[in-house]
């Protein structure tokens, strides 16, 4: 079902067994083969890893079933991985032979905005159907293209209810700073703090960018300390995060509330900076303890969803695994739906799509983007995230650090 | 504001000089661009991060064991396969370190996989304000040890028999093998050293940075940096190179804000190239 990437021997290999055994691979008819460049080395390997693991668990529990209900029968799927090394350029060129060469009719988006909006252009020109389980920017869906679907809502749906949380129960707060990593997604989520804060009356006091692959933050966390901000609102990924609150420690820079986004949703960034992690906030367009039941699809709950992938992992899942598994449902159910594997249909199929997940309702806007649940607020408390926010799923109170 | 800085700088440029000091002798004596480096640095941290998993012990305590294992490590890579290649062009030594980079780094995330990973001792010393500024004593501590361990590589390469043939035979290699010194043994005697010092840079900046096969680069970009920056062939070059890196970065990244300190860098680092082709302390011989 799945394959490590794309080199010649793997492909001979792949061959061979097919001639090997064509009794079986006649039986179930052509697998349905799904494109899936991730940056599995590089960078941005551990955000690509994770994609890897909810594309893989939503791909065993069709092989579970017995294939894809394409009509009256069954068809297999098949995942085609190539790693494009956290490296956009190739991510592009990826797209494209996965579409040209290996004959797959369905993509798996990139990781994160920037890469996705590169690579929309090639399954656009090939009239590929491709789902997004990391893109959230809204410059991404501008385009208006349309076989380009996300499962993010728009970054704001992040920042409004921590500007709202933040504001209401920390009145202390009067100056917020922000330091966000110069990259598309970080820098655009920034960009959406500071409107929300400034929408609410907070000074913006600093708003810092640093450069990717940055190995020290104590000169911007120097600057931000001379600005004296309440609140501190950092954006990145887990390795700058991780350093940063490190660092803000080195340099007792302790502001009462600290918000980042987006390592706090993972297990792991709790697990690097112990106590440190205490208290900070973040925001995620999933957490495993939201309740979304009667969901279509092979997950009917969130709880069936979070068991599933305990079994197969012994872990929690994390939002980015739960949106690439949503990809593959939402492929599903839109294949199920029309009755058909041809990418035009699929297309048509996914456009609309109106239906509950285990991830929370679904239905693609004009532009692609979903934009019909709304993303939890969370905390860490005691070592662990609890949902702040929809008060629905609430459960614990906003604390201020210290 | 300004003395936090050139404090944060002093502090990170002690590391950069530790990353930098092996990278440099292992270049000056060998004349292989070691591509490698980046790896080992990265293997010494994970060593340090299993040493701390098994035995709880403090990143400091792992330092000798660790820089013993990666520079044993590095001392078979030299006689099994640099030796082999010692006197070709420096093309070929870049290919070869560039494929042991390749098979060392796609190891570590197999073995380790793509998560960061962070070593969380049971006693840290904190922060202590001194005439207003903060003092990160951990990173102190890291910074310090990594002078030190600077410090004693200088005092072996001018001290010891072994420092001194190492010299000899960066000096003039002819003429080191005509005086009896033997040449195969000092190469592999020099990146097992240079190895240690990676392992012991990879130790001490687990005490700081997360550990991941993913910042191989980043040390190795440092390494590079702060040898041309510094100049190639002494100890002090690197030492200097180093702190100059951290200061300028620190400096400029308060001054034009963090999202420029690296071009600033690169910049001086243009402008000083074409005033100093050499580096700041580069010279023939290694001391």
């Amino acid at each position: 079902m799945t394959r490590p990437g794309l080199t010649r021997r793997s492909a001979l290999g792949a061959a061979a067994a097919t001639l090997a055994v064509p009794a079986i691979g006649r039986a179930q008819g052509a697998a349905l083969r799904i494109g899936a460049p991730l940056p599995l080395t590089g960078g941005l390997a551990p955000e690509g890893a994770k994609q890897q693991r909810g594309y893989a668990l939503w791909a065993d529990a069709v092989k579970a079933a017995g294939g894809l209900r394409v009509g009256d029968g069954r068809v297999p799927v098949e995942i085609v991985y190539a790693d494009y090394e956290s490296n956009t350029p190739k991510a592009v060129q990826l797209a494209e032979r996965l579409i040209t060469q290996d004959k797959c009719t369905l993509l798996f988006a990139p990781q994160g905005s920037g890469a996705t909006k590169a690579a929309s252009s090639v399954s656009e020109r090939y009239k590929i159907p491709m789902v997004a389980a990391t893109a959230s920017s809204k410059e991404v869906y501008d385009q208006h293209y349309k076989f380009l679907f996300g499962t993010f809502t728009p970054n704001d749906t992040l920042t409004e209810p921590l500007a709202d949380i933040v504001k209401a129960q920390a009145p202390v707060v009067k100056t917020v700073a922000i330091l966000a990593r110069n990259d598309l997604f970080p820098l655009a989520i920034a960009q959406e703090m500071d409107k929300s804060a400034k929408a609410r009356g907070l000074e913006v006091a600093a708003f810092e960018r640093y450069a990717i692959g940055t190995m020290d933050h104590a000169s911007a966390l120097t600057r931000i300390a001379g600005a004296q901000p309440q609140w501190l609102f950092a954006t990145g990924y887990l390795n700058d995060l991780i350093l940063i609150r490190r660092q803000m420690a080195d340099l007792g820079l302790q502001p009462p509330v600290v918000t980042m986004i987006a390592g706090p949703a993972y297990k792991e960034f709790v697990g690097a900076l112990g106590p440190l992690a205490e208290n900070l906030t973040s925001a995620a367009w999933w957490h495993p303890a939201v309740r979304y039941e009667n969901g279509a699809g092979p997950f009917p709950s969130t709880e069936a969803f979070n068991a599933a992938f305990r079994a197969k992992y012994n872990a929690e899942p994390d939002y980015g695994e739960a949106s690439s598994a949503l990809c593959g449902t939402v492929f599903q159910l839109a294949i199920e739906a029309v009755g058909s594997t041809d990418p035009l249909k699929v297309r048509d199929g996914l456009a609309a799509l109106d239906v509950m997940t285990f991830f929370g309702p679904i239905k693609f806007g004009p532009t692609g983007q979903v934009d019909t649940y709304t993303p939890p607020v969370f905390q860490i408390q005691g070592g662990k995230p609890l949902v702040l926010y929809p008060a629905l799923i609430k459960q614990g109170d906003f604390k201020l650090i210290g | 504001m300004l003395g936090q800085v050139l404090l944060n700088g002093v502090l990170l440029g002690g590391l950069y000089a530790c990353i930098a000091v092996g990278f440099s002798l292992v270049w000056g004596v060998l004349n292989i661009i070691n591509l490698l480096h980046g790896s080992l640095v990265v293997l010494g941290g994970y060593l340090a991060w299993l040493l701390f998993l098994a035995f709880g012990w403090h990143p400091i305590v792992a330092l000798p064991f660790v820089a013993v294992a990666v520079g044993a490590f590095g001392a078979v890579l030299q006689a099994g396969v640099l030796n082999r290649v010692v006197g070709a062009p420096v093309l070929i030594t870049l290919v070869i370190t560039f494929g042991l980079d390749l098979m060392l780094g796609n190891a570590l995330l197999v073995i380790f996989g793509a998560d960061y990973q962070t070593i969380r001792p049971r006693w840290t010393l904190g922060t202590v304000r001194v005439l207003g500024l903060a003092v990160p004593l951990d990173r102190a501590l890291a910074a310090g040890v990594a002078l030190a361990a600077t410090g004693a590589l200088y005092l072996l390469l001018r001290r010891s028999w072994l420092g001194r043939a190492i010299v000899a035979v960066r000096m003039d290699r002819d003429a080191a093998a005509l005086m009896g010194v033997r040449v195969g043994r000092v190469f592999i005697a020099t990146f097992a050293l240079g190895s240690a010092l990676a392992g012991a840079a990879g130790a001490l900046l687990g005490m700081v940075f997360p550990i991941s096969p993913l910042q191989s680069e980043a040390y190795l970009g440092v390494a590079v940096t702060v040898c041309v920056l510094g100049g190639l062939g002494s100890v002090a070059g690197a030492a200097i190179g180093g702190m100059a890196l951290g200061l300028i970065e620190s400096v400029a990244g308060l001054v034009f804000g963090p999202e420029y300190a690296s071009m600033v860098s690169f910049s001086l680092l243009i402008l000083l190239l074409a005033v100093r082709p050499d580096g700041l302390f580069g010279r023939r011989g290694y001391a």
